[in-house]
């Protein structure tokens, strides 16, 4: 963890407390978390992605380790459409998906990011997608919800889905 | 937030494991660390989870590691909210739906309409349902034996 720990203080937010209740969120959905841009920082490292001083937002297979200061710094970074996977430690078919998730973002690997949200750690990006049954699966295309759909999955219907889903231009 | 962060690496080491418990592949499956549910209240969802499903007619999934998960999950909401919230969701409030009770294990879906998203209850004719209607302890514990 101390590897790419940057300090960053998220003023007003005590993620500390965040562990099973739903922390008050100070975060207005409507805006992203305001952060001094240097405090951003871009790591190379193992697999995952997190949000600096917090815990890990997940671990991806052959991914680069990023800091990134916000879930919507996230998005916009990202030059693919982005697949999240909101999930839960204890939601079983969550766990299922772990493996089914590594598959297909290497299958798919120039054409999706795949990012997973503990929806425990960050619950006010949960309410901001109105999050509800687990795991909810979100494709973000051009930083906005794209495709949505719940449930666990196989990596042959995931693959269809996604690539389905993209094929529709706008 | 770091402290934490830390906290969870040093705990979380990898338990050297011979098979994934889930998705039936050969990588290690690592999640950081958690409180554990008491023994005592996974005993008594194991149980129930047992009786429920013969009682509704529905299977367990055959890949036996997603039933550990979630029976566990209802544990630990049993232990920190006193009743088994449905662990296959995000709440706003989870003292307040522990409370209202729509989605206390067995949940008004899965008494109305035998739908459980959590694949904990499946139908026969659910692709994921398996063949078994028990599961035992040792099989829950070797299942999330790294969480």
């Amino acid at each position: 963890m101390a590897v790419s720990v940057s300090v960053l203080t998220i003023a007003s937010l005590d993620w500390g407390s965040s562990n099973r209740l739903a922390a008050p969120s100070k975060l207005s959905p409507a805006t992203s978390l305001q952060f001094p841009p240097r405090t951003r920082k871009f790591r190379f490292g193992n697999t995952g992605v997190y949000f600096p001083s917090q815990p890990r937002v997940l671990p991806l297979v052959k991914a680069k380790k990023q800091s990134f200061s916000s879930f919507d710094d996230l998005l916009a970074n990202s030059d693919k459409p982005v697949l999240v996977d909101f999930y839960a430690t204890w939601c079983g078919p969550c766990q299922f998906m772990g493996p089914v998730l590594n598959e297909v973002g290497t299958l798919l690997q120039d054409k999706i990011q795949v990012v997973k949200i503990d929806t425990e750690k960050y619950p006010s990006i949960a309410d901001k997608f109105r999050i509800e049954a687990l795991p909810t699966f979100i494709l973000f295309r051009d930083g906005e919800p794209y495709d949505r759909f719940e449930g666990a999955l196989t990596a042959d219907q995931l693959v269809q889905r996604i690539e389905g889903s993209l094929k529709v231009k706008q | 937030m770091t402290l934490q962060a830390q906290a969870s690496s040093s705990f979380a080491v990898g338990i050297p494991s011979l098979t994934s418990p889930l998705g039936g592949s050969s990588h290690r499956l690592v999640v950081r660390a958690k409180v554990e549910p008491s023994d005592k209240s996974v005993e008594i969802m194991r149980k129930f989870s047992e009786q429920y499903a013969r009682k509704s007619g529905t299977y367990f999934c055959v890949d036996k590691g997603v039933t550990s998960v979630v029976i566990k999950g209802l544990a630990d909401h049993k232990d920190s909210l006193g009743a088994p919230l449905c662990p296959c969701r995000h709440y706003d409030d989870k003292p307040a739906e522990a409370g209202q009770g729509f989605w206390n294990c067995p949940c008004v879906p899965m008494r109305e309409r035998k739908e459980c998203h959590c694949m904990l209850f499946l139908t026969p004719d659910n692709d994921f349902a398996g063949k078994e209607q028990a599961i035992s302890l040792e099989e829950i514990k070797e299942s999330t034996a790294n969480m």
